[in-house]
């Protein structure tokens, strides 16, 4: 791949139009420019946009890209955070919603085959009867793709317990550079050979383009408690949570979040947060009744030790709906208090939870930016949130050298730059701070064993010159690298 | 170009939306193509775009918000509270005012000028009972075949409420307004009926104000916005002095409930909108109304999506059917495709969700539907076909109660 790609492509077009038919095929402005971005601020251009259903497709269609030298960029639901799925130098977009098929799920043996643009919730509704469900939960859930999950490796609250997507995937269908239709790994939980599985996922589409994947199911606990405890301050929340990790218990999910998002939450939902508390833990417990009834207990009393102002155990599904869908809807609330947010993504370890979170108010204060904060606190990932007016002039840039700051403050914790949302756009300049000349090398040279020539997702995740010999990745101008 | 008219949707309305995408799997037209034009996000960004000069008012922004039924399912589900119907209705609007056409006028004399008027619908209603009665449903064109397929028996003529007064026993509880409206009244007569006799055994005064007119739902979804908004003054003035406006069809007391948007404040009247649903449960639930002992055995309810949607209407209903006696079980929520128009001018995409609706309704094994909306309920009945008894709650609520007195006499 050479320049960015500003001309149209009237023989790929073509070409593709031929392959899929004139309705799979988008050109229009209007179309190119709603492909344009994802959930996050930063924004690419199409050249095309395809609609596709099979994995022939998808080959075909990286065939033809990849004669006519333009990259390829795959997309779900369109609900990431970091870029993943923006077409920054232009190319073509390939969106797999409708390849939302769920075939052979096996309650025996708990998996399924599913393609990538199935729901993720979807997922576990349609896997209710069997009394399973897949586990990674991001707040997205609801909208987002499985496929998505799997180029992010996302998480979600219930991945402390349960660990993250890569712990769920067993095999992946995936197109190569070269068109091939190839499965990696399989059944087994730990494939024989090099583990290439457990490169792909993670990878942002720019390894190949996962078609199907084998998913694992998990059983549905058999009782639940869920816990929404209020603290006077942050601090009394963090401590809580590091007294329970010492105690010993594994919670399935340990969710903070601040006085501010609560109230925007709470203008939306009604759902009873307390909202004059300074900040609301929520903390879920699943297993046998007996157990999980001795695990809120010993919750609660680490809690009231905490200085908690009060502790509420939701016990019916419907209380519990209602919190999750406060927690998992916060992001979305956000508008209320300005019209454009930047949520952020950064871990650290969770004995630094209380210094990181003084940092990060500090941040908001010293940008002079509307900071709210809801995050996995159970593993210590964070995710501030900016509420800001992006029509400002130098408002976002603002924000993003305060998103900086956020990810230097907790690589400096020890932490890394991403929980769960990615690198894509969004951070690969700050790479270079986790890793070194020689890590980013390495990593060069595994995109280059998959993708020679950089016909998927271009430019994602590596900073430009990771490659000692960089093989010429395009940057066009004015993009904030 | 931008947006040229005072309906347009506005930089504050707009900049709400913040592409979250939480509502895309809840829009029906997404989860038919799985395309972001087909998703209320991408019907958002699409509109901003018109606004900030980045796109024209051309076919594919037209087709984009065309393709959208109208059903407002991504607004419950919106945690930024995107007015997203408000911006629909403008967005429409501009497209009318932007590039007219014959069809589209022809439409708008339609929503305005026939629905308008009483005169008129007269006319209509002995023409479509001709059809009826000659059978010619049958061979009408397709697109036409299911709206009158699901249509009640249309009598000759049905004398207008407009102007009676109806008085409770006892003193007023409250002094409601009732809207007759343009179909409800000639073709949907005993919803009517059952509303008021309800509405003032429960101990209300209901006045039926003449000179009222159409609600203007429709031609306010069809980007007829002058008319639209000429409908909602008039109305406005002929309501004066009531404590509640009343519709009993839920695409008229949502649009009731938005008339903020289409009258100047100085006008608008003091009373608060209700659908029927809300002031009979109610009742039922102050003891004003009383409760079928009788047990009736399964209703499948549907949510009509602007009862559900624009009104967050959803125990009311409930609770008229358990009040009449029947175990209500509840229809997936998503819009079952009769969206006013829509099944005229998309036969096929409504179809389909007509079709998933009745799949859904079969599951439960009841035959008795309820439905609070007149489109929602000829769309059910054309496509469940015989066997199937398709009512509105109120009307079901009615019955059980007469057959209760029945059985006591």
């Amino acid at each position: 791949m050479t320049a960015a790609l500003t001309e149209k492509k009237p023989g790929l077009r073509d070409e593709l139009i031929s392959l899929l038919g004139t309705d799979q095929v988008m050109e229009s402005a209007l179309e190119r420019h709603l492909y344009a971005k994802d959930s996050g601020v930063y924004t690419g251009n199409p050249t095309l946009v395809v609609m596709i259903h099979n994995a022939e497709e998808v080959a075909a269609v990286v065939k033809a890209a990849r004669r006519h030298d333009v990259p390829v960029v795959a997309r779900g639901a369109g609900t990431g955070l970091s870029a993943g799925a923006v077409p920054e130098v232009g190319g073509v977009v390939l969106v797999t919603t409708r390849m939302n098929s769920i075939e052979h799920i096996d309650a025996e043996n708990r998996t399924a085959w599913v393609g990538p643009g199935v729901i993720n919730l979807d997922l576990s509704n349609v896997t209710i009867p069997y009394g399973l469900h897949f586990a990674p939960d991001p707040s997205s859930q609801s909208a987002c793709t499985v496929g998505g999950n799997i180029a992010c490796n996302s998480g979600g609250p219930h991945c402390l317990s349960e660990g993250s997507t890569v712990n769920h995937v067993l095999a992946l269908e995936v197109v190569t550079d070269e068109g091939a239709i190839v499965t990696v790994g399989g059944p087994a939980p730990d494939p024989i050979g090099l583990d290439l599985r457990g490169i792909l996922v993670g990878s942002e589409g720019t390894l190949g383009i996962v078609t199907r994947a084998l998913v694992k199911l998990t059983p549905n606990a058999p009782d639940v408690r869920t816990l929404a405890v209020a603290f006077p301050t942050i601090e009394d929340a963090a401590a809580t949570v590091s007294g329970i990790i010492a105690a010993g218990l594994i919670p399935a999910a340990l969710e903070m979040m601040d006085q501010l998002m609560m109230q925007v939450i709470e203008n939306w939902l009604h759902a009873g947060l307390p909202i004059h508390a300074g900040a609301l833990l929520l903390a879920e417990v699943t297993g046998v009744t007996e157990a999980v009834d001795a695990e809120a207990q010993i919750i609660s009393r680490i809690a009231e030790e905490h200085n908690a102002l009060s502790v509420q155990v939701a016990v019916s599904s419907e209380e519990r709906a209602v919190l999750w869908k406060s927690r998992k809807s916060a992001f979305g609330a956000v508008a209320q208090a300005a019209p454009d947010y930047y949520l952020h993504d950064t871990v650290v370890p969770r004995t630094s939870l209380v210094e990181a979170m003084r940092q990060v108010y500090e941040i908001g204060k010293r940008y002079e930016i509307t900071m709210m904060n809801v995050f996995h606190a159970g593993d210590g990932n964070l995710h501030p949130l900016m509420a800001f007016d992006a029509s400002v002039p130098g408002e976002l840039d603002k924000v993003k050298a305060a998103a900086d700051e956020l990810v230097q403050i907790c690589v400096e914790q020890g932490g890394v730059l991403s929980g769960e949302h990615g690198i894509g756009i969004e951070k690969r300049h700050l790479m270079p701070l986790l890793f070194s000349d020689v890590d980013l090398d390495a990593q060069a040279r595994v995109k280059e064993v998959f993708d020679a020539e950089g016909v998927f997702n271009p430019g994602k995740i590596l900073p430009e010159g990771s490659r000692c010999f960089d093989f010429g990745r395009p940057v066009p101008e004015g993009v904030w690298v | 170009m931008g947006y040229q008219t005072p309906y347009a949707p506005t930089r504050t309305e707009l900049s709400n939306c913040i592409q979250c995408g939480l509502c895309l799997p809840h829009c029906p037209t997404f989860r038919l193509t799985g395309k972001e034009t087909d998703s209320p996000r991408g019907r958002l960004t699409a509109m901003s775009a018109v606004l900030d000069g980045i796109i024209e008012i051309d076919d594919t922004f037209e087709e984009t918000l065309s393709f959208c039924l109208g059903c407002r399912a991504c607004e419950p589900v919106c945690p930024s509270m995107v007015p997203y119907g408000r911006t629909l209705e403008g967005a429409r609007a501009e497209i009318a005012a932007q590039r007219g056409g014959v069809a589209r006028r022809f439409r708008a004399w339609i929503t305005v000028s026939w629905l308008g008027s009483r005169a008129m619908m007269n006319s209509i209603t002995f023409a479509t009972a001709l059809v009826q009665r000659c059978g010619l449903a049958r061979v009408a064109p397709s697109r036409f075949r299911t709206g009158l397929g699901g249509l009640r028996r249309i009598r000759w003529k049905t004398p207008s409420l407009q102007g009676k007064r109806f008085e409770p026993e006892g003193a007023p509880v409250a002094t409601v307004g009732f809207l007759v409206g343009c179909i409800m009244g000639p073709w949907f007569g005993e919803v009517h009926q059952a509303s008021i006799s309800l509405l003032v055994r429960a101990g209300y005064r209901v006045v039926v104000p003449p000179g009222q007119t159409c609600c203007g739902a429709l031609a306010a979804h069809d980007g007829a916005a002058d008319g639209a908004s000429r409908m909602a003054s008039h109305n406005v003035k002929a309501f004066g002095d009531v404590d509640y406006v009343v519709a009993d069809a839920a695409g008229c007391s949502a649009h009731l409930k938005d008339y903020a948007h289409w009258v100047p404040p100085d006008e608008m009247g003091n009373w608060q909108v209700k659908d029927i649903n809300e002031l009979i449960a109610e009742a039922i639930e102050g003891g004003r109304l009383p409760r079928s002992t009788r047990r009736r055995g399964g209703a499948a309810l549907q949510h009509p999506c602007h009862l559900r949607n624009a009104q967050r209407i959803t125990d009311q209903p409930r609770v008229i059917l358990e009040a009449a006696g029947y175990d209500p079980s509840d229809i997936d929520p998503m819009c079952c495709g009769a969206a006013g128009f829509y099944s005229i001018l998309r036969p096929e995409t409504s179809a389909h969700l007509g079709k998933n609706k009745v799949k859904e309704i079969r599951q439960t094994e009841s035959t008795v539907v309820a439905s609070a909306n007149p489109g929602c309920e000829m769309q059910l009945r054309s496509h469940l076909g015989e066997g199937y008894q398709v009512l509105h709650p109120v009307e079901l609520y009615a019955q059980a109660l007469e057959e209760d007195s029945e059985t006591t006499a």
